[in-house]
């Protein structure tokens, strides 16, 4: 039997009375890219501090392909690591920071990571006190993707990164995918586990909720629409998509679609439609709406 | 202003208070209970006359002045009193006041969360004299403990106000200058070493113009200097006390108006914005903790090695006087410094006293350890394949190096003013008495080290007990003739007054065992707990 390249065994986590994470059971298998999935304070960086050894269970276990994360020497010899909230020494120049990540890590390609810091844009001849939030970030993620090691996690690296940037990430991490790498990310944002992950594993209030494909990820992606409109209102019941209708009562309108809009839009040219507001909800509203309240702590 | 102005301004208070108020609490009562302590001993040590003529025949000695301050009044209880440790209280009060203002201020700064705060409706120059006057609130304390407590032990009233404000107002200075140093650079370390370095420069200042009647005019340009020209109990002077007042609020007012001038996160001196990568050093855990260790190693030798060849300097003179003078060696001792009637036994005197500073130079590096931690950008490192014990394994040895290189630099600068003015101290004995004093500080690293592992946050009070609480122990275990093993729980009852005899060393041996094992204890910890982030 091959290892997981991560593998939970009811791993729990308590801070006194919050449980943090209750008996997570989850395996990563190797080249696959894991979307970690779970809207703030639902444990996702609890879980990988603990995969990471950083902080101690308070049952179970983790591993890291076979090796208990505990056992830090052997286990982050397999690991690159992007932390959430990126600190760094700020007397430090982004290439000499670098360059401590290379020589103390599990192995990096010099080649590969000057490349990465021309396309991810950042000037490493500044001490990190002058970096925004953003490219310290940046400076994490060309330190993490420029390693040759195994496993990549990253705990919601994308955060402080504007639109461009963005995009980059999601071709480095298709690029670590295709060396073969594994790739386990942490985010709140469905549309970006969407882009980049095989699989994604659901967390809410500490509970994995289900381990989803995409196509049930899919389903849980909706769009809060709101229309005004002058004259009668426009008769949305049948529509494919449309869900939780309310009237306002007010020449107002307010309804939830999931997948194509082409047929509610279709509906709507026929009314005298005067404003169209649409709005992503929380993730925690689509949890909400979806997996209803009794999951939560 | 409306309740909605004042709201956040509270906040901001209330932030700068939960970060100081253990430390500021412990300073206040340490420096009124030791003014308390030593005023209560002075009956005891006047009960003999000829000990009391003797202390007050010290005033003649240049080198006595220069190192313990001019002793006028040693007559009373309060002028005893200002004399034995008025100095050292003061140099506390202005230590504690510098590291608390810059941690809170410019170390909060540089860590990222100040942005937080400066998104609402406070201006930085708001939020920066708002954190001062939250310091300042502990020199205040301090004043009136000490005036209070002087008071109580029956000395009068103008004298004890006297020293209580002037130590105060010497609080109050110091944190006003690290305010304005936190000011003026764009990190915690420059601005710290600045402040510290104005300290240093200061007290200097006073020591020579104490010693050198010439130049006593410097003492106007110190705040120690102010200190004693205010004389408390024998002069009472208020002009000094005004002048330190005046400095201070100048430092105040130029604080709010640097702060003004400049951006969040950036200081007046901007960091070089690029520079080519300096490579050196960064190849492992390991050397990359000699890194860190060097510049603030560099500012330590520099202060301590200033010190002791200032000590160097004046031993031929105190020894041969003190040698003219049995019965003032007499008196030297009972005021707790023994053995001064040879350059080999002031020099073990005053090697004893290292271990303080050297201690206190490791447990601040472990703080810094913990404050990396903290803020997170230890992170980077305990996610590489780098054990937890290696990680503190490298902090420790590089800290221990250290200070291993600094009683070295006070060994060597003590001889070379040994040298200088033709006394008799070979550069042996020098550096026998300096590393006699390293067992107390592996005990400071020792107890750091186990702070670090079972409660981080008092890593700074744990590793500062065994070379300065345990000196404190000692100075008040004397003071007040307490039971024997009162005072032998102090490490400095233990050490031999080297070069004056040779090392103790099962005394030796016994500590360096305690510290072995409150360094494996403290490891351990850090094994098995959680990173703090
Ligand atoms: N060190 C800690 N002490 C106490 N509670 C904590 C600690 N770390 C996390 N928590 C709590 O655990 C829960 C999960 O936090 P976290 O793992 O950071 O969530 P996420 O990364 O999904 O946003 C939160 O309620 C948080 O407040
Ligand atoms: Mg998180």
């Amino acid at each position: 039997m091959t290892d997981s390249a991560l593998r939970a065994v009811d791993l729990t986590k308590r801070y006194g009375r919050l449980t943090a994470l209750d008996t997570l059971n989850l395996d990563v298998a190797p080249g696959e890219v894991f979307g970690f999935l779970g809207p703030n304070g639902a444990g996702k960086s609890t879980t990988i501090r603990l995969m990471l050894g950083l902080a101690r269970p308070t049952a179970g276990r983790a591993e890291v392909f076979g090796a208990d994360a505990a056992d830090v020497a052997r286990a982050h010899r397999s690991l690159a690591y992007v932390p959430a909230d990126v600190a760094l020494w700020p007397q430090l120049t982004g290439a000499e920071i670098l360059h401590l990540h290379a020589r103390t890590g599990p192995g990096t390609d010099p080649s590969y990571r000057d490349e990465l810091v021309e396309r991810f844009d950042l000037d490493p001849s500044k001490p990190a006190r002058t970096y925004s939030t953003g490219n310290r970030q940046k400076v994490a993620l060309i330190a993490a993707f420029a390693t040759r090691a195994p496993l990549l996690v990253l705990d919601e690296p994308t955060s402080g990164l504007d639109p461009l940037m963005e995009q980059e990430f999601r071709t480095a991490v298709r690029a670590a995918r295709d060396r073969g790498q594994t790739v386990f990310l942490s985010s709140h944002q469905l549309a970006e586990v969407e882009a980049v992950c095989d699989r994604v594993g659901i967390l809410r209030a500490g509970h994995l909720v289900e381990v989803a494909t995409l196509s049930r990820l899919r389903a849980l992606h909706r769009s809060e629409v709101t229309v005004s409109y002058a004259g009668p209102a426009p008769t949305l019941t049948a529509v494919p998509g449309v869900e939780a209708i309310t009237e306002n009562g007010d020449g107002r309108l307010r309804f939830t679609l999931t997948g194509s809009p082409a047929a509610a839009l279709r509906c709507l040219a026929t009314a005298d439609v005067t404003a169209l507001a649409v709005r992503e909800p929380s993730l925690e509203e689509m949890f909400l709406d979806y997996y209803g309240a009794e999951n939560g702590r | 202003m409306s309740a909605l102005e004042t709201a956040p301004g509270g906040a901001v208070i209330r932030l700068a208070a939960r970060q100081i108020r253990r430390g500021g609490v412990i300073v206040a009562v340490l420096i009124a209970g030791m003014t308390a302590i030593v005023a209560a001993t002075f009956d005891q040590v006047m009960a003999d006359p000829a000990a009391a003529g003797s202390l007050e025949a010290l005033a003649g000695n240049p080198a006595i002045r220069t190192l313990f301050g001019e002793p006028i009044g040693l007559g009373t209880a309060g002028g005893f009193t200002v004399w034995r440790v008025g100095s050292v209280t003061a140099v506390f009060l202005g230590a504690w006041a510098i590291l608390a203002t810059t941690r809170i201020t410019r170390g909060e700064e540089d860590a990222g969360r100040w942005n937080l705060l400066l998104s609402g409706r406070i201006t930085l120059p708001g939020t920066v004299v708002r954190h001062l006057a939250t310091v300042l609130t502990v020199p205040a304390a301090t004043a009136a403990g000490i005036t209070g407590v002087l008071v109580a032990s029956g000395t009068p009233m103008t004298g004890a106000l006297i020293h209580g404000l002037g130590t105060g107002l010497l609080g109050l200075f110091f944190a006003a200058t690290a305010a304005l140093t936190a000011q003026i650079f764009p990190a915690r370390t420059p601005a710290t070493g600045t402040a510290v370095a104005v300290l240093g420069v200061t007290l200097l200042a006073r020591m020579i113009g104490d010693g050198i009647t010439a130049l006593g005019w410097l003492r106007w340009l110190s705040p120690f200097g102010l200190m004693a020209l205010s004389g408390p109990y024998v002069h009472d002077r208020v002009v000094p006390l005004l002048i330190l007042f005046a400095a201070a609020v100048a430092i105040i007012v130029a604080t709010g108006l640097t702060a003004a001038r400049r951006e969040v996160g950036s200081g007046l001196v901007t960091a070089s914005t690029s520079r080519p990568a300096r490579l050196g050093l960064l190849g492992s855990v390991e050397s990359f903790a000699i890194r860190r260790a060097l510049r603030p190693l560099a500012g330590w030798a520099l202060g301590i090695g200033a010190y002791f060849l200032l000590i160097g300097l004046t031993a031929v003179s105190v020894t041969d006087f003190l040698a003219d003078n049995p019965a003032m060696s007499d008196a030297a001792a009972q005021a707790g410094f023994p053995g001064l009637g040879s350059i080999a036994g002031f020099a073990a005197t005053l090697f004893a006293l290292l271990a303080m500073p050297v201690g206190g130079f490791a447990t601040v590096r472990l703080g810094a350890f913990v404050a990396a931690e903290t803020d997170r950008r230890l992170t980077s490192l305990a996610a590489q394949p780098i054990g937890r014990a290696r990680l503190l394994g490298a902090e420790i040895a590089a800290t221990a190096a250290a200070s291993a290189l600094l009683v070295t630099t006070a060994g060597l600068a003590t001889w070379a003013g040994v040298l200088m003015m033709g006394g008799d101290l070979t550069l042996t004995a020098s550096l026998r008495g300096v590393w006699n004093s390293m067992p107390i500080v592996l005990l400071s690293l020792g107890a750091a080290v186990l702070a670090v592992g079972w409660v981080p946050r008092w890593v700074g009070v744990v590793g500062g007990l065994p070379a300065i609480g345990g000196f404190l122990l000692l100075v008040i275990a004397e003071s007040v003739a307490t039971p024997a093993w009162v005072r032998d729980l102090s490490p400095y009852a233990h050490l031999a007054p080297v070069p004056l005899t040779g090392a103790g060393w099962p005394a030796i041996a016994v500590m360096l065992a305690l510290a072995s094992a409150l360094t494996a204890t403290g490891i351990a910890g850090y094994r098995s707990r959680d990173l703090r982030s």
